[in-house]
């Protein structure tokens, strides 16, 4: 059964439309992660979800019912703001009960139910503080515990990682995900960085410019991209993009190199070769590409160097003990499965 | 000499350059007549004549003159009815202007107008809708509906309040635009959040709003409280036939002062009820910021 369900959502403001016709099923306790670049429209769809946003048409299901009229209160749903919105005048006590304000629950379920939320949430010892005395990370849980409390069919994140530092990002991502194992709901998660949409989704929503794009979990999105955006924007460093021609059955290279892929094409056509700097490897046979080294960036275990293959510049992740050096030149290749092939006019996985 | 001083040094050096101006300003025209006030406020003093040492003579006149007393509580009352007053009403519209999109910049300007006009002008106008028929607006207005006239300027009750109005009104809308800047500055998820969980508006405007506004309250309540204390240019032309009148029912300390310095040319008794203007004005201060101030 679906937990959620979207229906060819639209919205315009005013006369700009910026989604135009999102469709998406959540089954129930998915973790599903909305990602994309900045406009794309993920935040505009999780406040329809939410009910801040009104929407221009569509339709928007929780649980079997239809609430593209109903209030955010009468949702179903919880959400966590990217700035936590928790009152600074308020204990952490009452910012957390306050979620239950308008819950029928007699007062001594709800003290019970914040206990218990507080204990999940490690900071039992916290309920008597205030925000100023917090960091970050507690801040956060706070507005985690606030969106918990109401106990909902949908848990809505609107980039609430954003405002971290990196060390802390990376530790609160690990909870978020463990408490996602452990409580079980449904949770809709905004993110613009793809780290964030690969480790925790069990399935990633890439979006651009009010389109979904593709739809997958991460090993989907990463190996199987759908066009030439989705191949780029997951995974770092970027894919590796080489305009190429199909003709023959064959691949050929601005470079000269007739690759053996079977593309089912009838005429002979324009496309781009995708490869990601993970699979392309040094060799001293016969070479996907070649030419000489111009940067290298060490990162420890790997080293990523920048080849200039006549023209195209290509990165490869290569072993980071014994990294050819800058000027060298050097002959790269990567096995035919690992290739991608996109059509050049309109960047969409031909294979 | 000034380029071996360190980038800490040189950046004192221009600063006090910058301050020494002010700084001399301030002690020539605001500390030297403070500080001679209050050693006039223990004399006998013309203006023309000697000055001559009478010690606490000013301030024991003070305590027994019932002018004095009159005074001393129409200006709280001034400061009682004006300040909340002021505060709420200013809010009020704050609040919903806020909300207004259409001719917004315009209402706000109506409203934002009356802080731009000169005191005297504002005082006349008012004087004139207060006339009794057939000149004032007010009681025309009365009399074309059948009620009897209300003697707005000449009642001992009704002149207070009467004069307190567009002081309260004259103030409006600086404080409306202190109260928006205050309420643009409370962040939109607050209220998102909010709205999910699902709280009624007034519990909104009672947990959320007002205590979020705290600051901005202060601020005003301060302000508008310093200028009732100091309620003159209203009080003055409105009822300048009889300054303060009828029967001092209106008198504010300030206009007393002035009374006593310049139309009685008695500038010790002035001085010292100068001194106990400003000890009220630093009191009341001093009060609101305690309460205001954050646990």
């Amino acid at each position: 059964m679906a937990n959620l369900s979207l229906r060819q959502l639209i919205k315009r403001f005013d006369k700009t439309e910026v989604l135009h016709g999102i469709s998406l099923d959540v089954e129930d306790g998915e973790f599903i992660v909305l990602v994309g670049p900045s406009g794309c429209g993920k935040s505009t769809t999780l406040r329809l979800i939410a009910g801040l946003e009104e929407l221009t048409s569509g339709e928007i299901r929780i649980q079997d019912t239809v609430v593209n009229h109903l209030e955010p209160k009468d949702r179903n749903i919880a959400m966590v703001f990217q700035n936590y919105a928790i009152y600074p005048h308020m204990t952490v006590r009452r910012n957390i009960g306050f979620g239950l304000r308008t819950s029928k629950l007699s007062k001594v379920e709800k003290k019970a139910r914040l206990e218990e939320v507080a204990a999940i949430l490690d900071m039992t010892e916290l309920l008597d503080r205030r925000p100023s005395q917090l960091s970050g990370g507690q801040r956060q849980r706070v507005a985690i515990g606030r969106a918990m409390v109401r106990d909902p069919a949908v848990f809505l994140f609107d980039e609430p990682l954003s405002n971290l530092d990196a060390q802390l990002r990376t530790q609160m991502r690990l909870e978020i995900k463990k408490l996602h194992q452990r409580v079980g709901n449904t949770i809709i998660f905004v993110t613009h960085d793809q780290v964030e949409a690969m480790t925790m989704a069990d399935r990633i929503v890439i979006m651009k410019d009010g389109h979904i794009l593709q739809v997958g979990t991460p090993s989907e999105v990463y190996h199987l991209p759908a066009n030439t955006f989705v191949a780029q924007f997951i995974g770092a460093p970027s894919m590796n993009m080489l305009p190429a021609r199909v003709s023959q059955g064959g691949v050929k290279l601005a470079s000269g190199t007739v690759l053996d892929i079977d593309v089912p094409s009838t005429q002979d056509r324009n496309v781009i070769l995708g490869v990601r700097p993970d699979d392309l490897h040094l060799t001293n046979d016969s070479a996907l590409l070649e030419g000489p080294v111009t940067v290298r960036e060490p990162l420890g275990a790997e080293t990523l160097i920048y080849v200039d293959t006549g023209g195209d510049e290509v990165i490869a992740k290569v072993d980071g003990r014994h990294p050819p050096v800058v000027g060298q030149h050097v002959k790269l290749t990567a096995s035919t499965e690992e290739l991608h092939v996109f059509d050049a006019r309109t960047g969409t996985a031909v294979i | 000499m000034y380029r071996n001083l360190s980038i800490h040094q040189k950046h004192i050096v221009w600063a006090w350059a910058f301050l020494a101006v002010p700084i001399l300003f301030y002690v020539v025209i605001r500390f030297y007549p403070t500080a001679n006030a209050m050693i006039i406020s223990f004399q006998d003093w013309n203006l023309l004549g000697d000055r001559v040492w009478t010690g606490l003579e000013n301030y024991d006149k003070l305590w027994n003159d019932p002018v004095f007393w009159k005074v001393f509580r129409n200006t709280f009352i001034y400061l009682l009815l004006g300040t909340p007053v002021s505060l709420v009403v200013s809010f009020i519209i704050a609040f919903h202007l806020d909300r207004l999109r259409f001719m917004h910049g315009f209402i706000r300007m109506l409203y934002f107008l009356p802080f731009m006009t000169s005191a005297v002008a504002m005082a006349w106008v008012w004087r004139w809708f207060y006339q009794p028929v057939p000149i004032g607006l007010f009681n025309n207005f009365l009399a074309t509906v059948g009620i009897p006239q209300i003697p707005f300027l000449r009642s001992t009750s009704l002149a207070l309040p009467a004069i307190l109005a567009p002081a309260v009104w004259a103030g409006l809308g600086f404080q409306v635009i202190i109260f928006m800047a205050g309420l643009r500055a409370i962040p939109r998820s607050y209220y998102e959040a909010a709205r999910i969980d699902g709280v009624s508006g007034w519990t909104i405007l009672w947990e959320i709003t007002i205590p979020l506004l705290k600051p901005t309250i202060v601020f005003i309540v301060v302000f508008s409280s310093i200028g009732f204390l100091r309620i003159f240019d209203h009080v003055y032309n409105m009822t300048t036939t009889d300054p303060g009148g009828p029967l001092n029912a209106t008198k504010p300390l300030v206009l007393m002062i002035y009374q006593t310095a310049f139309t009685d040319f008695n500038m010790g008794y002035a001085a010292a009820q100068t001194v106990v203007l400003f000890l009220i004005l630093l009191i009341v201060s001093l009060v609101q910021l305690r309460l205001f101030r954050d646990r």
